[in-house]
């Protein structure tokens, strides 16, 4: 019989299932596989490929309407996800959209309506209407993005996610 | 009823494995100290739980690094991508963050425990430098971290954390040059950073952590005041 009696054991595993060691059996079984479940479904849920925003095709957004932007003004909408800044122009009284993403370091643009040229806080950094680089460090010109008016209303496309 | 039978399983996977490489007694000198009277104290588990955080922090890493992109035009956007599109995306980077600071808060307690215990005495010297090496290399973690993200924050903060380099006497620009990867914080920094941050300090964390166990577990726990 000593040969049955494992170091690892306590040798008690004849007697009959108390109700004391049922309970606790029974909490740690629980316990466990509440904790292990709670664990696991966040990470398989995390690697399960998600949907891809962009999938839908960017889509259309109504980002305000035409009452909102009198010639001159110009402001940053969240359009699928990224900043685009909305401007409608005075010389041509057109409404414009250029990505709002600086194309130095990435800071969010604004617009200056007091000088009418869309400005970086970072570095300085300015654009005309167009996009293009006026002074500062940026390498590259606003990427646009297609506006449409429909009504009053002021709709943004483009985009990828 | 043969005798095999009524031991529990792991006994008879344990038993299996002795079998065959002989390892109870080694293992069980390693692993089984019990703990002494004096320690069973809430201000020694400051250590394991540091550990616990370090761990948790490897796992919500390597989730994070499916999904996160290095490059300027991407970093920012993947983490939107993470924190709206992805499922539990949200709580992966949040624990990340958030048991991040708390692994740095609990690693400095650890350290004013083993310093008020005065733990850190002969025999103790080694231990307590690679504990010090240990703290080093979690600052150093949350240092680059900060940096991913890539947003405003991330950006001033790292420009403000490495322009303290540039001070060092002669040889400051050439070490911020380094750093950086240039003078300025650029994509350069950023890629520099995620590789530090991903590679260099996880391995040299584990080499730490290992000298770091061994040597406690060498020559116990110090005694009582």
């Amino acid at each position: 019989m000593s040969e049955s009696v494992s170091q690892f054991g306590n040798g008690a595993e004849d007697q009959p299932l108390s109700r004391r060691g049922f309970l606790k059996y029974a909490l740690l079984v629980f316990t466990g596989a509440a904790t292990a479940v709670g664990v696991a479904t966040p990470i398989v849920a995390y690697l399960w490929p998600p949907k891809q925003a962009g999938a839908a095709g960017g889509g259309r957004v109504n980002v305000a309407s035409t009452s909102d932007l009198p010639p001159g003004q110009g402001e940053v909408f969240s359009v699928n996800n990224k900043p685009v800044l909305v401007i409608h122009t005075v010389d041509d009284d057109e409404y414009v959209a250029l990505s709002a993403t600086c194309t130095h370091l990435g800071c969010i643009l604004f617009w200056n309506e007091e000088r009418q040229v869309i400005a970086c806080p970072c570095h300085e950094a300015y654009f005309n209407t167009n996009g293009a680089v006026i002074s500062g460090p940026p390498p590259a010109p606003l990427e646009p993005y297609r506006v449409q008016v429909e009504g009053d209303q002021i709709f943004v496309e483009g985009g990828e996610s | 009823m043969e005798a095999t039978s009524r031991r529990k399983w792991w006994t008879r996977v344990g038993d299996w494995f002795d079998e065959r490489f002989d390892v109870r007694i080694p293992l069980e000198a390693f692993l089984k100290k019990p703990v002494p009277k004096h320690a069973i104290r809430w201000y020694f588990c400051l250590g394991g739980i540091t550990f616990a955080l370090f761990i948790i922090q490897g796992v919500t890493g390597i989730l994070l690094s499916l999904y996160y992109k290095p490059t300027p035009n991407e970093a920012y956007e993947s983490i939107l991508f993470i924190m709206n599109n992805v499922r539990f995306g949200w709580l992966i980077r949040s624990i990340h963050s958030w048991s991040a600071t708390l692994m740095i808060a609990f690693c400095v307690a650890h350290m004013l425990r083993v310093f008020v215990t005065a733990s850190y005495k002969n025999p103790r010297e080694l231990n307590w430098i690679a504990g010090v090496v240990l703290l080093l290399l979690t600052l150093a973690f949350g240092f680059t971290g900060y940096l991913l993200p890539w947003d405003q924050k991330a950006l001033w903060g790292s420009t403000v954390g490495s322009e303290i380099l540039g001070v060092v006497p002669l040889i400051g620009e050439a070490l911020l040059k380094l750093l950086r990867g240039g003078l300025e914080i650029t994509g350069l920094t950023l890629t520099r950073f995620y590789g530090i941050h991903m590679l260099v300090l996880p391995v040299l964390a584990f080499i730490f952590l290992g000298v770091h166990f061994v040597i406690i577990r060498r020559q116990g726990i110090s005694g009582p005041l």
